[in-house]
């Protein structure tokens, strides 16, 4: 089992970097904390999907006179291409939310803003 | 006609073309945003048509953007499911329509805003099509952000704040779902090698290792079911749907909720055909979770004053029938939860549009302050009075069929116990509507000038009266999409021998 | 006993991620079942039959451009979401904790360097979005880097002297350019071969060329327009 786990060590880093994001998400009390935690999921799950398209010895899949085999495989890359757009427009409206509620709050930390309501 | 191959990408893009064009075409004027909004909902609409008539006359078919054959290009693959259309383009015109007065009614909102409000909502509704006609499981992920994004901010479109800190806890419940649905399709590929559904199905029995694939599934049901809002994974909607637009909260209630249930039927279909786990122990969760959901539900909604929160949690309730249909995994039970789909669409829409409209008139929400309003606003009483009725799941209207196949089901699977818990939901719904046309009716108005208000605007009124109307035709007319459901549903129990 | 709680979540969480993820294919194995099955298909065929020697934006743009499609149909959603939020709010009265606009005043040598390098960082960015199919690059990149010089150019010069890019008549039709792109040339494939989106790579290389360059400047443009727009929206508030 320990010796599986090496193995694929990257994805074992992937699954450590997910749940120190969830720990930030739950635990911490300000809310831009809390999306930087999201942050730091979405990217874990990124570090995962490219990890998987890994090739020992492989190189970036483009194709030209000097390009040998192995390749990586594209299809990782192309996903979390995508993938990371999708974080980003995440980001854009949890931003924008944090904007609108310190203006009208005053506060962005999550207890006070509980009272609040 | 309805054979033209180009209806199905048509389906999807003209939503989301329309979208992206109406900061457009509201350049000059924002009156034209909801009438572009209304043709392109209109074109949709005949589009969904085509494809729900090709189904019904040939069975499941499929379309391959850019012509490579599956799983080497991204198939779009439309069945009987698939046939959830015709509820979202439905809703979906009818709640462009009714926002038209709506929009203009909030007072907090600054004018500017209002086309992006049409573009968000043919944006959701165009993701939610995209989302039920796809078989491929990453082009599936990026549907559902689509839909979510889209949905998050249309919460907090009134810009008050309670609405923005609602669609900040949606936002990250949400997003968190979103991503365990990611992790969860990059091991299914790592275990397969392909993102096509059917692929994935077939190749996932003879992957090196059967724990992953588990891992999947337990990541892809959290994943869904917090977007459909099943207990204990529930606490975002009370908040998000009551606190959004009335409009808006019809389309989240009735349609966006039941991605979630559209997503687990998409994972059942998947993970039934491979055989690699033994689905016992997930339809044990999912009904023991259903039944919860349904008598919590039901059970915080009858003390509810505000009309919009009693609502919501009434979604939570039926969501749990929903999700129940699905667990106890037989024939009658499948049947009646995908209907139900359809149906508790239907219903929950009447019941938000007619509260849009209570509130509109009156500007109150709460059952204190609109006792006697069914005075006042007949129509409008009338129409959230067959909702209610629907809602219990009394005959001919369209909640009577669906819960009683789902009930049968439990029968079916040797579960009596869970058919109890249905018939109690059901008792504990009954308790809460009539409080609601106590209320309404026979109570003495707490506010004397409610009875001076006028009857809700047409094209307000318009929307709720149809809706109503077809909850009692649905009613009638209930075996239709039962038989019409039923060749899905046999197909997706067929390798469990079911 | 929060603490308590929060942490066997955390570990109820990380033990079924850590067995489920040992138990993948190993790490970087050539012939795990990801690089056997489509993979190696892209690869192989990758630059004949779809048209572009970077074969991620072969995937990108031709064997799943439906994808791709969306994509930038959640860009847009981004767009549309934080100008919903964030539009037409006047501006709060300023506290009267005196708290100054900028945390410390902006050096002269920022200023003159972001100056300096603007027009070399635009050209790299138009390398990057033209060259997409040949080497690493594509729509998105070059449209993240014009984003990223159009935010470092508000803050150096000022709101007023960068809004010009985005006219208020003209903005609407750049942010909207990616997905008016991608289905203009898909309504063109599916003249050309009978499928939405569909590429006449094997035949025409040129024309396949040519419709994946207006795609790739489509996106670009779009997505650098829609990141300018809500940057310029936020820091209005």
């Amino acid at each position: 089992m320990l010796e599986a786990l090496w193995n694929n060590v990257d994805y074992v880093a992937s699954v450590v970097l997910f749940c120190i994001g969830l720990y930030i998400i739950i635990a911490k009390n300000n809310l831009i904390k809390k999306f930087l935690g999201l942050n730091i999921m979405e990217t874990a799950v990124f570090s995962f999907i490219v990890a998987l398209g890994v090739v020992d010895g492989g190189e970036p899949p483009i194709m030209g006179p000097d390009a040998t085999p192995p390749f990586a495989s594209p299809i990782p890359q192309a996903l979390v291409l995508t993938g990371i757009v999708v974080a980003v427009s995440t980001t854009a409206l949890a931003l924008s939310l944090i904007i609108r509620i310190y203006r009208q709050c005053g506060t962005i930390e999550a207890d006070e803003l509980r009272e609040m309501e | 006609m309805y054979d033209w191959a180009h209806w199905l990408p048509l389906a999807i893009l003209t939503p989301l073309l329309g979208a992206v064009l109406t900061p457009v075409v509201s350049l000059r004027s924002r009156h034209v945003a909801v009438w572009w909004s209304l043709g392109v909902m209109t074109v949709t609409s005949v589009a969904a048509a085509m494809l729900i008539i090709r189904v019904a006359l040939e069975g499941p078919f499929s379309y391959l953007p850019g012509g490579w054959e599956p799983p080497y290009g991204i198939e779009l693959r439309f069945d009987e499911f698939s046939a959830s259309v015709s509820v979202i383009v439905l809703i979906g015109w009818l709640a462009v329509l009714y926002s038209l007065r709506y929009t203009e009614w909030l007072r907090e909102v600054p004018k500017q805003r209002i086309p992006y409000y049409y573009s968000l909502l043919l944006l959701n509704l165009g993701g939610m099509i995209g989302f039920v006609v796809t078989g491929d499981l990453f082009n599936l992920f990026v549907f559902l952000e689509i839909l979510s994004l889209s949905s998050y901010a249309l919460v907090a479109f009134s810009g008050e704040h309670i609405a923005e800190m609602a669609a900040f806890k949606y936002l990250l419940m949400g997003a968190i779902s979103s991503l365990l649905v990611l992790f969860s399709i990059a091991i299914l590929f790592g275990l397969t090698g392909s993102l096509n559904m059917a692929d994935v199905a077939t190749r996932l029995s003879s992957a090196e290792s059967v724990a992953p694939a588990a891992l999947a599934l337990g990541m892809l049901t959290v994943g869904f079911m917090v977007k459909a809002a099943l207990f204990p994974v529930h606490i975002w909607l009370p908040d998000a749907h009551s606190i959004a637009p009335s409009p808006i909260s019809a389309v989240l209630s009735g349609l966006v909720v039941k991605i979630g249930i559209l997503g687990m039927i998409r994972i059942y279909q998947i993970y039934n055909t491979a055989g690699v786990i033994d689905m016992h122990w997930l339809n044990h969760v999912l009904v023991w979770l259903g039944a919860i959901s349904i008598v919590m539900g039901a059970f915080f909604a009858i003390f509810q004053d505000d009309i919009k929160l009693m609502l919501a949690y009434s979604t939570i309730s039926n969501i749990g029938y929903i999700v129940m249909g699905l667990g106890l995994s037989t024939n009658f039970s499948i049947i009646g939860g995908s209907v139900h789909v359809f149906n508790h669409a239907l219903i929950k829409a009447t019941l938000f549009f007619a509260a849009g409209c209570l509130i509109y008139r009156t500007g109150y929400r709460t059952l204190t302050d609109l006792r006697g309003v069914g005075h006042s606003m007949p129509l409008t009483s009338i129409a959230i009075s067959i909702g209610a009725i629907s809602i219990v799941g009394i005959p001919p209207t369209a909640g009577f069929l669906c819960k009683w196949y789902i009930t049968l089901g439990a029968f079916e699977a040797e579960q009596p116990f869970f058919g109890f818990a249905l018939i109690f939901g059901a008792l504990f719904i009954f308790i809460y509507y009539i409080r609601m046309v106590n209320a309404f009716y026979f109570q003495a108005p707490t506010h004397p000038e409610i009875l001076e208000v006028k009857e809700a605007p047409a094209s307000m009124l318009f929307p709720t009266l149809f809706l109503a109307g077809l909850c009692l035709v649905m009613g009638i007319l209930g075996r239709i999409p039962l038989a019409f459901i039923e060749p899905a549903a046999q197909r997706l129990l067929a390798p469990l021998g079911g | 006993m929060k603490k308590a709680l929060v942490a066997a979540l955390l570990v109820l969480t990380a033990i079924p991620l850590l067995i489920g993820v040992a138990s993948m294919p190993p790490h970087g194995d050539p012939d795990a079942p990801m690089h056997t099955h489509v993979s190696a298909r892209y690869i192989e065929q990758g630059e004949e039959e779809a048209g572009a020697a970077n074969i991620v934006t072969a995937v990108i743009l031709n064997y799943r451009g439906l994808d791709t499609a969306g994509e930038v149909t959640v860009i847009f959603t981004a767009l549309a979401a934080a100008l919903a939020v964030l539009i037409g709010f006047p501006a709060p009265p300023k506290d009267n904790d005196g708290v100054p606009a900028a945390p410390a005043p902006l050096s002269p040598v920022v200023s003159f360097v972001v100056r300096l390098l603007a027009p070399f960082i635009v050209l790299f960015s138009v390398y990057v979005i033209l060259n997409g199919h040949v080497t690493p690059g594509g729509g998105f990149q070059g449209g993240a880097i014009l984003g990223g010089l159009f935010i470092a150019l508000t803050i150096v010069l000022g709101e007023g002297r960068t809004r010009v890019l985005l006219p208020r008549r003209g903005a609407p039709w750049m942010q909207g350019a990616a997905l008016l792109a991608f289905v203009a040339v898909g309504i063109l494939g599916t003249a050309l071969t009978g499928y939405f989106l569909g590429y006449p790579a094997e035949s025409q290389h040129l024309v396949t060329e040519l419709m994946m360059l207006v795609i790739e400047v489509g996106i670009g443009l779009g997505g650098a327009a829609i990141f300018a727009t809500i940057f310029l929206q936020m820091e209005e508030e």
